[in-house]
């Protein structure tokens, strides 16, 4: 009897994919989970800063917003990892003839695909809380800035959470193993959201802020792939 | 700023230098002589039981 | 396992042994080497080198706060190289180099940001400025704690050595990519950024600072080997005891 042949790479891509998100959407924890933290998050940015009267916080928004995504991606990068060790479908997929980076992109992408479902109810609520000038205009931007911005944390998170995963406190070590990285990418995200919240953007100023975004995804993409088989690796 | 204030900064920023690196260099070097006091404690252990 | 060999498992203090150049670049000498050449510096700081023009006495800090903050940058890519070698080889020695060159570069970054902030107290009447260079340090601090942290979340020697490597690596990429993000980035906020505004360097000077720098750098070796010895005696004995206890 011949063995079934392997699935290539794109379709092991797709099945490992629709696992993860179709798994996710069955019970909805994860997301639900992120959700409820990014609204109770901005309510506390809002009596945070609140506290010596109604100020006018447009200096802030793009600070805030890009605080709450981060903690919150925490939440979920956690989670994404953690059945799957828990419940030994790690070892069954890592058994099986498939890529390690292969499972990187799906992990990765499945990431994405929860954080850019939150935001999409998550953004709208922030810009009725938070911001007054119109940002209309410059939507695609906006998006352009949440999409580079997403993939950055995916990736770097992914990474670290494979990492963390395997360790004793998994749960304490990756917000501090990510937070001190994601850094550089937490200044450029906030320096061009404000921007576009102010309503006033110059594609002077802006364009730098996404070419370093690009930039910081394209390396830290890179340095993954290089070194997700020691990651994830027995 | 005084003269005697700018003194004063520069005298502790060079404290604060020296006082770092020479505590770690003297707990390091302790380190060393206490591993190499096991070492020797070990060694002729090892030799004690070789005889035996 | 003899006792000779339990002695020259790196336990020798003297030159027993050690031929030509190694016998040069030995602890001791290497620490001799440093003070001498650190206190030849100070004296050249103090005593030689012209007060600068525009910042007056307390640019003196800079003298050794630029070294420390290289000798920690130096710690960084030590630990940096060490961990893709440990990738490559899984030889654990380069996993105890990267370990100590982290440690080493951790204590050299802490020293800078304590200068740096007696440096910007006396400058510009502030604690701290959230400066490139300095904000940089404060987050390389982060991450390398974050790799002291992960390190002890390890059990599994191997693992921990795999894992410890890794995010070297990671975190020395973004050592640069933090210092150009706070940097060129935000926007309208300039603040006072370090060295390069006091009007460069001037005659004298330039033998202040490079002594220093050597000094700094000697030093900087000699407790890299001293630490390495450190480590690889810690293991030996453990593997030592091991033996002789079972």
């Amino acid at each position: 009897m011949s063995a079934a042949p392997a699935l290539s790479g794109r379709r092991q891509f797709w099945a490992l994919l629709r696992k993860d998100v179709v798994s996710e959407l069955r019970t909805k924890e994860m997301l639900i989970s992120m959700f409820l933290f990014s609204m109770l998050a901005m309510v506390v940015f809002h009596y945070a800063f609140t506290a010596t009267g109604d100020i006018d916080l447009s200096p802030f928004t793009g600070g805030m917003l890009w605080a709450v995504f981060v903690f919150a991606s925490l939440l979920g990068l956690n989670r994404s990892f953690v059945h799957e060790k828990d419940e030994g479908c790690l070892d069954g997929l890592l058994l099986c003839p498939v890529d390690r980076v292969t499972i990187f992109f799906a992990k990765m992408t499945g990431n994405l695909i929860f954080l850019g479902l939150i935001q999409l109810l998550a953004v709208p609520v922030f810009t009725v809380f938070f911001v007054t000038s119109g940002y209309w205009a410059d939507l695609s931007t906006f998006v352009a800035v949440l999409v580079l911005a997403d993939i950055g944390i995916c990736v770097l998170g992914t990474l670290l959470a494979t990492i963390a995963m395997s360790t004793r406190a998994r749960d304490l070590l990756l917000p501090i193993v990510f937070l001190p990285l994601i850094v550089p990418l937490l200044i450029a995200a906030t320096a061009a959201t404000t921007e576009v919240f102010s309503g006033d953007v110059t594609w002077a100023t802006l364009w730098g802020k996404l070419a370093f975004l690009l930039g910081y995804d394209a390396v830290f993409l890179v340095a993954a792939w290089g070194t997700y088989d020691f990651a994830i690796g027995e | 700023m005084s003269v005697e204030d700018g003194v004063k900064y520069v005298a502790a920023a060079y404290a604060i230098i020296l006082a770092v690196l020479v505590a770690y260099s003297v707990w390091s070097a302790r380190r060393v002589s206490a591993l190499e006091r096991e070492a020797r404690l070990l060694s002729t252990e090892v030799e004690r039981r070789a005889k035996a | 396992m003899s006792a000779e060999s339990i002695n020259e498992a790196g336990a020798t203090p003297t030159t027993r042994g050690k031929t030509g150049w190694r016998r040069l670049v030995d602890v001791p000498v290497l620490f001799v080497a440093a003070g001498v050449s650190l206190v030849t510096g100070l004296l050249l700081v103090f005593w030689v080198a012209p007060e600068e023009a525009t910042m007056g006495f307390p640019y003196k800090i800079l003298y050794f706060h630029a070294p420390i903050a290289w000798c920690a940058l130096l710690g960084y890519l030590v630990a940096f190289v060490a961990a893709i070698l440990y990738l490559r080889s899984n030889d654990a020695r380069w996993d105890r180099l990267g370990m100590c060159g982290v440690r080493l570069g951790l204590v050299f970054s802490l020293l800078v940001m304590a200068t740096g902030m007696i440096w910007g107290r006396s400058s510009w009447n502030v604690w701290w400025s959230w400066e490139p260079r300095l904000t940089t340090f404060l987050i390389a601090c982060l991450m390398y704690c974050g790799y002291f942290v992960l390190r002890a979340t390890v059990e599994e020697e191997e693992r921990r050595a795999t894992f410890a490597a890794l995010f070297a690596v990671i975190a020395f990429i973004n050592v640069p990519i933090t210092f150009l993000s706070t940097r060129v980035l935000p926007g309208d906020m300039q603040h006072p950024s370090g060295v390069v505004e006091g009007g460069g360097l001037v005659g004298w000077m330039y033998p202040a600072f490079f002594v220093s720098m050597v000094g700094m750098t000697l030093l900087f070796f000699a407790l890299l080997r001293n630490d390495l010895r450190v480590e690889r005696l810690k293991e030996e004995l453990a593997y030592i005891k091991n033996r002789l206890g079972s």
